[in-house]
């Protein structure tokens, strides 16, 4: 000892006594990290570790992984089924053979007096894929309503789009090992750092390994932005004008890859006439960015061997989301970047398993990315599943937000919400207030009894989380990645798998489809489903077991494979999933119909995610290490723009938008521009009670990143009660 | 018998603690996760000899022989040894603050692994930021202990529960030896160690020892997911980094500790960067280079009264210093009058007064004392107090007031046993009692002023506390005084003119003191640039008016005294003199004092938005955002 006492003096350090340490996937987003939970020796969640062998983590988690396991003993939760006539009235428990029972009988009520699709199901993208293939069976197979879509609407529909739109297929065809390779990269409204810290962590080991240009489009200048080699302070939705620029700089100085498109893409003709239209003078004036700059970027871009684009909602969450991705998609084709390492258009996902839905849910078609217009599709799963063909909708039904305006008119009367909450991620709040008090029957089936959308069910189902359960999800590059249960279901609640399957006995159908028992039977369905046919979600090479000791497998793996590697890569032949194996090249004329700022509504209203919290934020706003970073809702402001107003900082303003107001403490900061605020959308009652989330006309997605407000004052002390009321967890 | 002292040291200083785990047989310190990676793993191969200040970085060299090599750590009692090539060597974080992304990865690591409840980080990021739409930057700086080559916060204990460990350069805290005074939480510069109020006491960073014995990084640096933390021997460059700067925009003079942390700045910040926590300080970029602190007049330039917030936590220490100095000062003069010829206080000892009047001293110490002992996060644990006598300030002065308190009541004692028994040797008893009462006290206070001469609170660090803390003994001695030689004097129909003009001379000297001691403090918080006059900018805006107010009352209690001595004056009107005297002098210097402790900004790292700012807890505890534990602030504790 060099100070202090010269005997020794005690080191206690805490031993959490860790006896077993259990393989699992983390729960939040869609990196796909792989998580060990630590027991003691009561069988208590006592720790979290990142699985140092795991490909995609490499050992890492973020603030939320590491402390996932505080989850399980976390406030909030559910424990037994509970009913009530009306929502007003109070809840009262019950058990889960009548709860279902009455269940699966509103379910028939409604359907019989209003028709087979005046009953809708909104999910999710937090289940397992097991239970996603298992709802798709119970909905288009039992319960035949095709107003069936998933909360996936909120953030990669557009992705989805895109993909299908440009590709033939949904699928991200990259992975992460392409940071490896590339020697350029741009990220389009991707705040990495924040949204995705992991993924950031294998992009700064490739750039620290060896540096590329790096370039990011963000309105904001986020900490991306400002490690950014450049940083584009694109105007709010003109995404698709910046791409059209790029591309006809590109094509114009013949920096274009003619050999690809001739070979591998179709409609090259079309696009170079759009894209004329939109020669860098011109595009400047409407997205910001200056001439020179947007010269700079597409030789760049063009000119090196590999270039990649990732991007997330600032993309996806506009009225040009599925363009925006078409976009990014054309860049890639017209340059040859797609299929080679360091070359890609890798969307980066938002939901633990929006990958799942996507590929096994059923909502948008049938299992395996089939098609419900494909008459071979819909044959083949009725085959199956043995029912009858012509249970089956001859095309997709509403999308999650179509939904909601139906049943405000009334076309739907009954609702069965599984883990989402609309009440706080849906844009217009007010409206969906207004919209859930219409319904006849609403189920809201979720881990959270606290969730806000329960003030208006009928019926709760509390549902097992995260570790509680078994299943797969697949993360943002296709890998297939387990859950081992950790910990028992929490009281008397249940794995949503067990829900599906007990529901769909009470059907006809049900009667005579076999629900497999087991997570692991569900796996074994989807895998014959998935073989052949050049597929590329072909997992029939995989199992429960071979993912867990190969930290998961990205797909196609197919049967016969080896080693417990997928292909990393799709397209790597230049074979598309059209049906002529032909890229689309699609041309993107640019409308403008975003609610942009005026005399009345001065500022642009823009949100996004912070680290430190998940969605809305039944979970981490829950669990102290995690939310104290962010207890209440803020709003970054410009100083100058707030000096003309008198607004200061730590204050709470009103803000004010054509559909409804919040109130929010203000934090000013030049991270955002003079006409532009900020404010995080986890939280219940703020930004949604603002955002007008007009749909993208392709994949139905809202534009929650582009409205208009303006900002007034508001008595101090009231607000403060307000703000401390709406946080009541 | 050293060691028979020292074994019951040791067990009076973990009564209370949790029992020890009992390890018969060596086992793992550390459980490595399988196929671990190399960024977890510490690979320093060679290293410096001493570090830029000159102190040995081998730490057995350092310690010259007087510590043997391949002792156990005895983590958790585990008597096992680890094996790391680098044990002795003074370890230490790198930081590359171009890389940090603000996650919150590493301080989530560390309250995973330490068990930490919400409230409570061993380490924190915050971030200071400059710039101009869209030519803005944000530097995020994560911060925990540094393990500092002259740990600041070591020497301040008084219950010696830290220590500087010879393995890694580790400065360890003892949770169960703490009281919870939370002086280490004061003279640290950069916040580490973590008072706990819920649980009343200091728990802070072990550096990971326990990783170490087995090479692995700590948790922190192994959780980065911006590359911007590292660790190793320090003055080591870590692979792919250039720079090992001792300092970066908003870290606190590394002259204070020598910290044992070092940077990497290769990106430009503007030359001027902001702090959006609430504290009224932002820095400068200085022709060195350098960036320093300097004031960021946050709250505008308004002058107000706020004397509901002169009231806090330390309200206990307020009192606890001016009764304290009122009734040393009162002693003494009781005690050195016939001494120096002063009759008409000498005369009190004749009086029936005198003993009930020494009674009354001792329950004053007696109750401050109590008062002191409950501002302890563990009032029990009172008694450890006194084991660093030989670095903690605190210590001494504990045991100076302690000494002061037992002269007093000696003196008491036999100047009691004096009315029955007249003998000699006990009036010389009595005499060397209060002898070395007045003595004692002069040292408790020089102790009580050094306790507040902290680099990391620049506000305190003035010579200002010593002319206060002794200006007080006259002043408020007086006071204490003239409430009880005035009255009987004015029974025994004494001359009360020449008694009030000697208290008022009395009084004149403390409040001239003070005055003093306030005017070159201004100068120097005017002068200096730093968190010294951000607490003059709050003490002349957000206290403005009752600063003034305090000025006002020194200025006219000053004449006010003067005129007493100097003027003839009648009975009644010496009497109303002092009466308003006292109360002006007591209204002054308690203002004075609380602001003393509301005042003081300390050289903390910044915050952020929500976390670590004491703008947004103190309003989370207003409107009771705090009632939930997960918002991460400890509510009002009643």
């Amino acid at each position: 000892m060099l100070f202090g006492r010269q005997d020794r003096k005690k080191i206690k350090i805490l031993d959490k006594q860790v006896t077993d340490w259990k393989y699992t996937t983390c729960g939040y987003c869609s990196t796909g990290c792989s998580i060990e939970v630590g027991l003691d020796a009561q069988g208590r969640a006592v720790a979290t570790r990142g699985v140092a062998n795991a490909d995609v983590n490499r050992g890492k988690l973020c603030i939320k992984g590491i402390f996932e396991h505080e989850l399980f003993e976390a406030s909030g939760r559910g424990s037994v089924p509970i009913v009530r006539d009306k929502p007003w009235n109070p809840w009262q428990p019950t058990n889960w053979d009548s709860a279902l029972d009455k269940m699966a009988g509103e379910i028939k009520r409604i359907q019989s007096q209003y028709g087979r699709d005046s009953f809708a199901i909104v999910s999710t993208g937090q289940i397992m894929t097991e239970e996603f293939y298992t709802l798709g069976k119970l909905v288009r197979g039992c319960i035949g309503t095709n107003n069936y879509d998933g909360n996936t609407t909120l953030c990669m529909a557009s992705a989805v789009s895109g993909y299908t739109r440009s590709f033939g297929s949904d699928g991200p065809p990259g992975c992460y090992d392409d940071f490896e390779h590339t020697e350029c990269m741009i990220a389009w409204g991707s705040n990495l750092p924040e949204q995705h810290p992991v993924i950031y962590w294998r992009l700064k080991e490739a750039l620290e390994k060896r540096k590329f240009p790096l370039i990011v489009v963000d309105p904001r200048v986020t900490m991306f932005a400002q490690f950014a080699d450049i940083h584009l302070p694109i105007t709010p939705g003109t995404d698709v004008v910046l791409q059209n620029a790029l591309m006809h700089v590109i094509l114009k100085e013949g920096l274009e890859d003619r050999e690809y498109i001739n070979a591998h893409t179709k409609g090259i003709e079309a696009l170079e006439a759009c894209v004329k239209d939109y020669d860098p003078t011109t595009a400047a004036r409407i997205c910001g960015i200056d001439e020179d700059t947007i010269r700079h970027v597409a030789r760049l871009y063009a000119k090196a061997n590999n270039a990649m684009s990732i991007w997330t909602m600032g993309i996806n969450q506009s009225t040009h989301g599925s363009d925006g991705v078409v976009g990014i998609n054309n860049l890639n084709l017209i340059t040859g970047n797609i299929g080679k390492p360091g070359s890609t258009s890798l969307s980066i996902t938002g939901q633990c398993n929006a990958m799942g839905t996507r590929e096994w849910s059923s909502c948008s078609g049938l299992p395996g990315y089939r098609k419900l217009e494909k008459p071979k599709d819909r044959k083949e799963i009725a085959e199956f599943w043995g029912v009858e063909e012509s249970f089956f909708p001859e095309k997709r039904g509403m999308f999650m937000t179509d939904i909601f305006p139906a049943i405000e008119t009334g076309q739907i009367k009954g609702l069965w919400l599984i883990a989402t909450n609309p009440m706080t991620s849906m844009p217009n709040t007010p409206r969906i207030r207004k919209t859930l008090e219409k319904l006849e029957f609403l189920v809201v089936q979720d881990a959270y009894q606290d969730v806000e959308a329960n003030q208006y069910a009928h019926m709760f189902l509390p549902a097992a989380v995260w570790a509680e359960k078994t299943g797969c999800f697949t993360n943002t590059e296709r890998r297939v990645n387990l859950i081992r249960p950790v910990v028992a279901p929490r009281a008397e609640s249940k794995p949503d798998f067990w829900i599906f399957t007990e529901l769909a006995k009470r059907f006809p159908n049900g009667q005579k489809i076999k629900f497999p028992e087991t997570p692991e039977g569900a796996f074994e369905e989807m895998k014959q489903l998935s073989k052949g046919d050049k597929r590329t979600l072909d997992i029939s090479g995989m199992s429960h077991d071979l993912i867990e000791k190969s930290r998961g497998i990205q797909w196609p793996y197919r049967e016969g494979m080896e080693g417990g590697k997928g292909d990393p890569r799709l397209y790597v032949d230049g074979k598309f999933q059209t049906d002529d194996g032909r890229a689309n090249l699609i041309p993107l004329p640019f409308i403008d119909n975003n609610e942009k700022p005026c005399t009345d509504f001065p500022f642009w209203l823009n949100s996004g995610r912070v680290v430190e919290h998940f969605h809305t934020r039944t979970r981490t706003g829950k669990i102290g290490n995690c939310n104290k970073f962010s207890p209440t809702p803020y709003m970054e402001m410009n100083p100058d723009a707030a000096a003309e107003l008198g607004i200061s900082h730590q204050t709470y303003v009103r803000l004010v938008s054509r559909r409804g107001d919040a109130v929010v403490l203000v934090q000013l900061t030049q991270r955002v521009s003079r006409n532009m605020v900020f404010i995080p959308f986890h939280f219940h009652d703020c930004v949604n009670r603002l955002s007008l989330g007009l749909l993208d006309p392709h994949s139905r997605q809202p534009a929650f990143k582009q409205c208009s407000v303006r900002i007034e004052h508001t008595d101090q002390a009231q607000a403060a009660k307000l703000n401390a009321e709406r946080r009541t967890f | 018998m050293l060691n028979v002292l020292k074994t019951v040291r040791d067990k009076l200083d973990q009564i209370g603690a949790e029992p020890a785990p009992l390890f018969y047989e060596a086992k793992r310190i550390f459980e490595t996760r399988p196929e671990e990676q190399p960024y977890a793993l510490l690979n320093d191969c060679e290293s410096k000899r001493q570090n830029r200040y000159g102190v040995k970085i081998d730490l057995l060299d350092l310690s010259a022989g007087a510590l043997p090599e391949g002792r156990s750590m005895y983590i958790n009692e585990n008597p096992a040894v680890g094996e790391n090539p680098n044990r002795y060597k003074q370890h230490g974080f790198h930081f590359t603050a171009d890389n940090c992304i603000g996650c919150h990865a590493c301080e989530a690591a560390c309250s995973e692994k330490n068990g930490n409840p919400a409230h409570i980080s061993f380490r924190s990021v915050g971030y200071v930021e400059g710039g101009t739409f869209p030519d803005y930057k944000r530097m995020n700086i994560s911060m925990a202990c540094n393990h500092c080559d002259d740990p600041v916060c070591l020497k301040g204990c008084p219950t010696r529960a830290y220590t500087k460990h010879a393995e890694y350069g580790a400065v360890l805290q003892d949770p169960d030896t703490c009281f919870g005074c939370g002086y280490c939480t004061w003279v640290c510069p950069y916040n580490a160690p973590q008072l706990d109020p819920i649980q009343g006491q200091v728990s802070k960073c072990n550096m990971c020892v326990d990783r170490l014995e087995e090479g692995l990084k700590p948790a922190c640096v192994s959780a980065c997911l911006g590359n911007a933390l590292n660790f190793g021997v320090i003055e080591n460059t870590p692979d792919n980094r250039e720079q090992i700067l001792t300092q970066i925009p908003g870290f606190p003079d590394p002259s204070i500790t020598q910290p044992n942390i070092r940077f990497q700045q290769t990106k430009t910040m503007p030359n001027e960067v902001t702090r959006t926590d609430s504290m009224p300080v932002k820095y400068h970029k200085g022709e060195d280079g350098q960036f320093r602190s300097v004031v960021d007049q946050k709250q505008g330039k308004a002058i107000s009264w706020n004397f509901k917030r002169l009231s806090s936590r330390e309200n206990p220490l307020v009192i606890f210093t001016l009764a304290t100095q009122a009734v040393m000062g009162a002693f003494a003069m009781v005690f050195l009058a016939p001494f120096i010829g002063l009759e008409s206080v000498a005369t009190i000892e004749s009086s029936v007064m005198f003993i009930p009047m020494l009674a009354v001293f001792m329950a004053i110490q007696m109750g401050v004392l109590v008062l002191s002992t409950l501002h302890l996060g563990k009032p029990l644990r009172f008694y450890r107090g006194f084991n660093n006598l030989k670095y903690s300030p605190l210590s001494r002065e504990a045991l100076g007031v302690a000494m002061f308190f037992a002269g007093m009541a000696g003196y008491t004692f036999f100047k009691f046993v004096n009315i029955f028994l007249d003998w000699t040797i006990v009036e010389i008893f009595a005499q060397l009692a209060g002898g070395f009462a007045v003595v004692s006290g002069l040292v408790g206070l020089w102790f009580m002023h050094k306790i507040y001469r902290i680099k990391a609170r620049p506000f305190w660090n003035h010579w200002q506390v010593i002319t206060s803390f002794f200006g007080t003994q006259f002043s408020l001695g007086a006071v204490l005084l003239a409430l009880f030689l005035v009255p009987v004097a004015l029974v025994n129909e004494a001359n009360v003119g020449v008694l009030v003009s000697v208290l008022a001379v009395m009084a004149f000297a403390g409040l001239a003191a003070e005055a003093v001691g306030l005017y070159g403090h201004a100068r120097y918080l005017n002068t200096e640039n730093g968190e010294g006059a951000a607490s003059h900018y709050v003490q002349s805006t957000t206290f403005g008016k009752t600063y003034r107010l305090r000025n006002g009352l020194l200025g006219a209690g000053l004449v006010l005294a003067l005129g007493v001595a100097v003027l003839p004056l009648t009975t009644l009107a010496s009497v109303t003199a002092m009466v308003l005297l006292g109360a002006m002098s007591v209204t002054a210097l308690l203002i004075g004092r609380a602001l003393f402790y509301v005042l003081v900004i300390p050289t903390t790292m910044p915050g952020a938005f929500f976390w670590k700012n004491k703008g947004f807890e103190e309003h989370a505890r207003d409107i009771g955002l705090a009632n939930m534990p997960q918002v991460g602030v400890v509510p009002h504790l009643h």
